[in-house]
């Protein structure tokens, strides 16, 4: 009797989406799939607002990593005023500095939220360990020391995106042609030295190597599972700079193969002329691709473990971090690293490497200068603009094109999970196989490594900021005649 | 304990204080600056706005202006740090639980109950976290306001206003 099995709604994650599999006579995967049930329609509903709505309205998209979407949304507009990089203007050192610390600030706090609230309590309870256990809140009673120095690192994150972009959540910072306020000396002198309930930043960076050191004796510990666990091939794109290491703000698309040559790189302004998406009727979420390759062999993998597979070497201003990135580097001996649960590594690496970034540039003394903005003549307007930042999850686009009205007409959103989506199902069908295949009888904990492979690329499936209570996991198992023959739910 | 007024009508203004537990509940214990009344919900979402909304009345009547006066959309595992500098905390939040006919006000006591998702945790977790970590535990209430409507929408629903204009009809008569 072959069986399928949903698990609805994944947990830990950002949004909704569920899981099925489908089982053969014999207990063997013939398909696994991850479903995106969420639709919010945000690229139909910003039509007819004024353009400089779009940074503001569409980052709520997002409670978690609205700082992307809001310096997407303002680069694109950039563009759109004739200020921005398709027009060739380069934005001036201030504003660009302020977003960047911004930026950085967002990953720092997205990246410590993902990784020590959603993904540590498996790493230091297990996979099979009881539901009520591998939680944030099993971690406040093991470890509430560790607990203490993850909610001091938050706060500070919190505190760091207010006083940057005006506002803890959906800040209002970033305007067409750059910011429309600097740093205060009081502000940044808070943050480096941490006053008034703050910790300081060299605290931020002690405390940032927490997660790295957790990861280190979690893979000493489980290094034969670490290093198998769904394994999967995928090219790797990041944006990068000059240098050709990532850049999280602004660069180039880069797209590496398993030995790190460069497959292409590209201007994003050109993303139509090289991406493609694919659609299926059992999700909402597109299926993006480099269409020179079709979309098996063309799709990407984005996000932190993407950008340390591109990034050859962090530079001497982020030394911790530099140094962490050798050590990564070294363990696949320079070939790119498919390990899904090394994205995590990837990600306590970043962790460490956006508290070194952000340092340096609470230093510089152009975060209080001016001027913030430019306002070229009205002659220059071009009514289209693209964005690309490096968000937590990986690349985020946002491209619009308004009419001589100034009201959008058009938007495009390519988001981070979306770009991921191909290799996230990979990873999904590579531990259900590893798990579940052969076996009669399906426990919690075989279920949980699915939603582990997913939490690995902290999906977000279009953020339901406004969620009222708890998300449950509901599975259930049917007969090949649909019939209903168990259910789980927690 | 459970200090309710669950089954006050919405004419509470003509109603006997006596007969409720309430009388002892003050906001002037409130007003200075070891306290916090926290307000939870989105004004975008019809009666979740009620929380939002009870802040709003503070400021406009300057009532607890020495308390620290915040906004939020949802709690997070952070709040354990907010409330370990404090000693007594005020949550205001609206509910749909039939259970309560206007508003509640009842006393929390700290509780693992590992509801945390990255979207939700409740009251119980923050004190039991701030118990953990911060090796203290303020004074706790919960005053609890009865919604309807969670639509995306502005503005509060009839009866929600009417239950709102309740609570600080209460409150009134206590500074008044």
């Amino acid at each position: 009797m072959s069986r399928k099995i949903i698990i609805d709604p994944v947990t830990r994650i950002e949004g909704h989406g569920k899981v099925t599999i489908h089982l053969d006579d014999n207990n063997q995967v013939i398909d696994a799939k991850l479903h995106v049930v969420e639709f919010r329609g945000f690229e139909k509903f910003i039509q007819g607002h004024p353009y400089w709505e779009a940074p503001m309205l569409l980052q709520r998209i997002c409670g978690i990593c609205f700082v992307s979407h809001h310096l997407c949304g303002a680069k694109a507009l950039d563009d759109m005023i004739g200020a921005g990089y398709s027009t060739g203007v380069s934005m001036l050192p201030t504003p660009e500095k302020m977003r960047r610390l911004a930026h950085y600030m967002q990953q720092l706090q997205s990246h410590v939220t993902a990784y020590f609230y959603l993904i540590v309590p498996e790493m230091l309870f297990g996979m099979d360990a009881p539901p009520e256990q591998r939680n944030v809140l099993g971690l406040v009673e093991a470890n509430p020391e560790l607990v203490k120095r993850v909610v001091a690192l938050r706060k500070w994150g919190q505190e760091g995106i207010k006083a940057v972009l005006g506002k803890r959540m959906h800040g209002i910072n970033s305007i067409p042609g750059g910011v429309n306020q600097n740093l205060s000396i009081a502000a940044r002198d808070r943050l480096l030295k941490g006053e008034d309930g703050l910790i300081s930043i060299d605290d931020v960076i002690e405390y940032a190597q927490d997660g790295l050191k957790l990861f280190y004796e979690f893979h000493e510990k489980n290094r034969q599972q670490v290093d198998s666990f769904a394994e999967v091939p995928a090219l790797n794109m990041s944006l990068v700079g000059d240098d050709g290491n990532v850049d999280y703000y602004h660069g180039k698309m880069r797209v590496v193969d398993k030995n790190k040559e460069i497959v292409t790189e590209l201007d994003y302004h050109d993303y139509l002329d090289h991406f493609s998406e694919a659609t299926e009727e059992w999700s909402y979420m597109k299926f993006p691709f480099l269409k020179a390759l079709g979309r098996e062999a063309g799709s990407v993998r984005v996000g932190p473990l993407a950008r340390v597979n591109v990034t050859k070497a962090y530079s001497d201003d982020t030394p911790l971090a530099k140094a962490a990135l050798e050590h990564f580097h070294d363990y696949t001996q320079g070939k790119a690293n498919d390990k899904t649960l090394h994205t995590n590594w990837a990600r306590s690496i970043e962790i460490l490497h956006s508290a070194e970034l952000i340092k340096v540039l609470l230093n510089d003394p152009d975060l209080q200068k001016e001027p913030l903005i430019i306002t070229p003549p009205k002659s220059a307007w071009t009514g289209e603009g693209i964005g690309v930042v490096e968000a937590p999850r990986g690349t985020l686009l946002h491209h619009y094109r308004a009419n001589e009205e100034g009201n959008i007409t058009f938007a495009n959103l390519v988001v981070a999970t979306t770009q991921n989506n191909t290799v996230m199902n990979r990873s999904i069908r590579s531990v259900a196989e590893s798990y579940l295949g052969g076996k009669a009888e399906i426990t919690e904990g075989m279920l949980n490594a699915i939603e582990v492979s997913i939490r690995a690329y902290d999906p977000c499936l279009s953020c339901a900021t406004h969620a009222m209570g708890q998300m449950p996991l509901v599975l259930s198992v049917f007969n090949a005649k649909g019939e209903l023959v168990n259910e789980f739910v927690r | 304990m459970n200090l309710s007024a669950s089954h006050l009508p919405s004419s509470f203004a003509n109603s006997s204080l006596e007969h409720f537990s309430l009388e002892h509940f003050s906001l002037e214990q409130y007003n200075n600056s070891s306290s916090l009344i926290y307000g939870i919900g989105n004004v975008g979402r019809q009666d979740d706005g009620l929380g939002w909304a009870f802040i709003d009345w503070l400021e406009q009547e300057k009532l607890c202006d020495k308390a620290e006066l915040v906004r939020h959309y949802q709690l997070h595992l952070e709040d354990a740090d907010l409330i370990s500098y404090k000693k007594k905390i005020l949550f205001v939040d609206a509910t749909k639980s039939k259970s309560v006919k206007t508003f509640e006000i009842e006393q929390l006591s700290p509780k693992m109950d590992f509801s945390f998702t990255s979207h939700a945790i409740s009251i119980p977790s923050i004190m039991a976290t701030c118990q953990q970590c911060f090796d203290c535990l303020p004074d706790v209430y919960l005053l609890t306001i009865r919604g309807y409507e969670w639509e995306l929408q502005e503005g509060l629903t009839q009866q929600a206003q009417l239950n709102l204009t309740t609570v600080i009809d209460y409150f009134k008569r206590e500074v008044g």
